[in-house]
């Protein structure tokens, strides 16, 4: 059934459709409406789930965390400041191997405060093994409700999927919802390998020496690599079904491009149109969104950056000091492909600022005229001053 | 709990190791409540309004009680402690009020109306009660006195199986409360039922027989136990030159002639002296006479011992008052009565009473003209028979706390022991009394009560409770209430009583809310029946649930680790 609807909303059908147990949230703008929409259902009856309410994000992931370990599907939302609370509680839900899946609408991290997007949010927790989906439409974000949980159960690790705060989270567009019984054919009900039982009594997360915690650490690091494969599988079983794929990685006009340009989230959409321009004047660009950004899609990104000349990079956050992250990280992942390609690294969009095509103009001109990089990262439309010389 | 595994397992390598640290066994072994320095405890205290009352009435548990709609479990534990409460609803000064901590929220819970409610609502339906099987077979028990303290001793002296013979000096039984209260604030209706209530436990009252006349003082001893409760008889005269013209009447007098229902004449204008309770019944009979009245007092208004909502009503009434003014003459002419000579007063020094003594201002005289003057300056015992089995002291029988006299089978209490003091007080007495003669005569020696732990105000968890207003008492309406002797103060109906009992908030006493069993973090705390209990082994000690009690009932102590 299509329904026109926001995207925190396309959230809230996607963890119903998901038949989710257990919801643990404490409200945070531009997050509340997914929660909200969520206890509306709960308070129905519409979904047989058990609603808990808490008094911070650092609480609302301790009862998630909690509730799967209990053996339910447990799901939360949050965002910016909210997550960064969750810290702790976000090792925990890796250290104990629990599949939560979790929405962060990406918001700018105070201070100062700033309701409007970008993604340091996230990217701050790259390393605390959760899988992280970047999503550029509200279908996207519901299907990937769906799809984290089909993967995060497989490996027994979270998932936090993302969406940009406003341009996503408050911004109606039509998505195919479907209901439970539907989407069963693609995610079956959770069946836990462990979990507390009152009559069985077991004890988790014990203290562990370091004679068998490297070992665990070693098969988180194992298990996250095979996410790669299984989010692409996943992606390929709920096409079969329902028609709809995104790939972890999507290459757009990517063809014989000499210059490619990589985005994330919501900045890609805009992209694509610039991309369309140029291509129509017959330049050789094309556009990589980039969904998937832990586990990283090393291999991946290498093979589709071997055929490009120059790599572009819109970074919607800061690594203060270093750069842009998505840039780093694929820099990163290009080191040691046995192959160079220069990499362009552009902050743009920082704290909710316009993304516009005019950006995205600005930043492929600056490639095309430029051999190399002459600066580890550009900042685009800081006031008052020349791009090329902000550093 | 079940050992699983005692065998240590060992992982050959990470193949065969579990994705996450997990002991095949529980954590039963790990009792974390030895991290504890200090421990809660459920530690009931008594509750203010209780501590407050001199007869110790159960007010926090009958309206519990109340609350779960056992108005009759209710009124029989009212009156373990008060066997009157109709009667103490409408004439006690009620301290418990005072006490209320509900004062601290917003105002006191109205406490005598919900008495009164109680206590009629048990005579509506003729609740009754059946006296024990006889305690001490062979013992008899006599009261002298038939007002509110000999009544209470010959009511729990019934209800514990003995013979009770009561003798009363007057017509009627009630004492103070029938010949001294006016009717506008005690029906007598109310009062003959209630104690009807306490004759059926199988009390023998014999009226019109004055001990000291009628029955001869000696006769006491072929009682195993007497109780004297004869109250105070007389009013105290000024010691003026006149007081016994005509127009001059003594105040217990004159509401005596009231009460008979032939009052005495006190012309168009009355002035009453005195400052207490009598004074003010006085006042207010006086104007329901008729009669313009004036009352004149030595003190200020602080001082009066009257219940001040005694005071306020009598203004209200129109009684208007002369504060720091003292007669010294009585102003007659061919004997009757035509004003009084007062001097003016200022306050010195507080006297043994504890208040300002008021000290004569020299060359301050002026007179007040009046139709009559009813003298209400506090009233003296007529125990004089009573010397010659006990000791006596001023006109008061001497006793020790539990109420013993010298005479050994003799016990005694109310205003002739007290002096002047109030209802609740004599109530109390009898039951004490009776305790200890019920001790005495079966030879089982009375539990001693130990200290009581006073909940205080500071131990109530405010954000529990929302202010919500105190239903008040309704008074007739003002313009009807000085033509009449009908009752001035309204009763709650059945919609009021439940909600200000709903105001409650039990001080001190657990009544199973469950707010620590449910902050309790480490799920220590359980619960059955509405009644919890603390895991040690597992409370660490954080005393959540001392500081959320909404009502003090949690304690806590030290522990040596």
């Amino acid at each position: 059934m299509k329904i026109v609807m926001e995207g925190n909303h396309a959230v809230s059908y996607g963890a119903k459709a998901a038949e989710v147990d257990v919801i643990a949230a404490y409200p945070i703008t531009p997050q509340t409406q997914i929660v909200e929409l969520l206890s509306e259902m709960c308070a129905s009856g519409e979904l047989n789930a058990k609603f808990i309410k808490v008094e911070s994000e650092h609480s609302a992931m301790a009862a998630a965390v909690g509730a799967s370990a209990a053996g339910a599907r447990a799901f939360t939302a949050t965002s910016s400041q909210g997550l960064l609370l969750m810290h702790e509680m976000l090792h925990w839900a890796v250290g104990a191997r629990l599949p939560i899946v979790m929405a962060n609408v990406n918001r700018s991290v105070g201070p100062p405060w700033n309701v409007w997007t970008d993604q340091n949010d996230t990217l701050s927790q790259r390393d605390v093994g959760w899988l992280q989906v970047y999503c550029e439409s509200n279908q996207e974000v519901f299907d990937t409700v769906l799809h984290s949980f089909w993967v995060s159960e497989k490996l027994s690790l979270p998932t936090m999927l993302i969406l940009d705060a406003f341009y996503l989270s408050h911004t109606s567009e039509i998505v195919d919802v479907m209901e439970a019984e539907e989407a069963r054919k693609f995610l079956p009900p959770f069946e836990p390998k462990q979990f507390l039982n009152p009559a069985d009594p077991l004890s988790f997360g014990n203290l562990t020496a370091p004679d068998a915690y490297y070992e665990l650490r070693y098969e988180i690091d194992q298990d996250l690599r095979r996410g790669i494969d299984l989010m692409k599988q996943a992606d390929k079983e709920f096409e079969k079904l329902y028609g709809r794929s995104y790939g972890i990685i999507e290459e757009y006009r990517t063809d014989g491009a000499e210059i490619l340009l990589f985005t994330s989230g919501t900045i890609t959409g805009t992209s694509r149109v610039v991309i369309d321009e140029w291509r129509d004047r017959g330049k050789k660009v094309g556009l990589v969104k980039m969904r998937l950004f832990r586990p990283f899609p090393v291999d991946d990104v290498r093979r589709i950056c071997r055929s490009a000349k120059k790599i572009a990079v819109i970074d919607r956050n800061i690594g203060f000091s270093i750069g842009g992250i998505w840039a780093q990280e694929i820099r990163a992942a290009l080191y040691g492909s046995g192959y160079y390609r220069p990499v362009f690294g552009y902050i743009a969009g920082i704290g909710g600022r316009d993304v516009t095509p005019d950006t995205v103009n600005e930043i492929l001109e600056h490639v095309e005229h430029l051999e190399k990089p002459d600066q580890d990262v550009y900042w685009i439309g800081v006031k008052h001053e020349p791009v090329h010389s902000t550093r | 709990m079940k050992k699983k595994s005692e065998k240590k397992r060992v992982f050959q390598g990470v193949e065969d190791m579990p994705i996450s640290a997990i002991s095949e066994s529980d954590m039963s072994w790990n009792k974390t409540g030895s991290w504890r320095n200090v421990r809660p405890l459920y530690d009931t205290k008594t509750s203010p309004c209780i501590a407050g009352c001199p007869a110790e009435t159960n007010i926090q548990g009958y309206i519990r009680l109340m609350q779960e709609n056992k108005y009759e479990e209710a009124a029989k534990l009212l009156w373990e402690k008060n066997p009157m409460p109709s009667v103490c609803g409408r004439v006690c000064f009620h301290p418990c009020t005072e006490k209320c901590a509900r004062g601290g929220i917003e105002e006191p819970l109205n406490i005598p109306s919900i008495e009164r409610f109680l206590g009629d609502w048990a005579l509506d339906h003729g609740i009754k009660e059946t006296a024990d099987a006889e305690a001490a077979p062979g013992a008899t028990v006599a009261v002298v006195g038939g007002g509110p303290g000999g009544l209470s001793f010959a009511y729990y002296m019934a209800k514990k199986g003995y013979p009770v013979t009561l003798y009363e000096a007057k017509e009627k039984l009630g004492g103070v409360l029938r010949y001294g209260i006016p009717e506008y604030r005690l029906p007598k209706d109310i009062l003959d039922r209630e104690i009807g209530r306490i004759l059926s436990l199988g009390v023998n009252a014999k009226t019109a027989h004055d001990v000291g006349q009628k029955v001869s003082v000696e006769e006491l001893a072929n009682y195993s136990a007497s109780f004297l409760a004869i109250g105070l008889q007389k009013s105290r005269r000024l010691g003026l030159e006149g007081e016994d013209s005509k127009g001059v009447m003594a105040g217990l007098a004159f509401l005596k002639s009231v009460t008979a229902g032939k009052p005495g004449a006190i012309g168009r204008r009355a002035l009453v002296i005195g400052g207490g309770n009598t004074a003010m019944d006085v006042a207010r009979s006086a104007i329901r006479l008729g009669a313009e009245v004036e009352v004149v007092y030595r003190r200020t208004r602080d001082e009066m011992p009257a219940i001040k909502d005694e005071v306020e009503e009598a203004m209200a009434e129109g009684a208007k008052f002369t504060f720091l003014a003292a007669p010294v003459a009585i102003l007659g002419e061919n004997g009757s009565f035509k004003g009084i000579r007062v001097q003016r007063m200022e306050l010195g020094e507080p006297d043994d009473s504890g208040r300002r003594r008021p000290v004569p201002v020299k060359g301050s005289e002026y007179e007040i003209a009046g139709d009559s003057l009813l003298v209400a300056a506090g009233e003296l015992s007529n125990a004089e028979a009573f010397g010659k089995v006990i000791e006596m002291t001023n006109g008061l029988m001497v006793t020790d706390d539990v109420g013993h006299t010298s005479n050994e089978r003799i016990f005694a209490g109310g205003d002739v022991v007290t002096g002047a003091a109030t209802v609740i007080e004599a109530i109390a007495r009898g039951r004490k009394a009776a305790k200890y003669v019920h001790a005495k005569l079966t030879g089982v020696i009375a539990e001693v009560e130990g200290e009581k732990k006073i909940m205080s105000m500071s131990d109530i968890n405010e954000a529990y409770f929302t202010p919500t207003n105190r239903v008040a008492t309704a008074h007739v309406p003002l313009e009807t209430m000085r033509d009449r002797f009908g009752e001035v103060k309204q009763g709650f109906a059945e919609d009021d009583v439940q909600k200000e009992i709903a105001r409650c908030m039990s001080c001190g006493v657990c009544n199973a809310c469950d707010i620590c069993w449910m902050f309790c973090p480490d799920a220590a705390i359980s619960r059955e029946d509405g009644v919890y209990t603390i895991n040690y082994d597992y409370c660490k000690g954080c005393l959540i649930c001392q500081h959320e009690c909404p009502r003090g009932v949690i304690s806590s102590e030290r522990e040596d680790i």
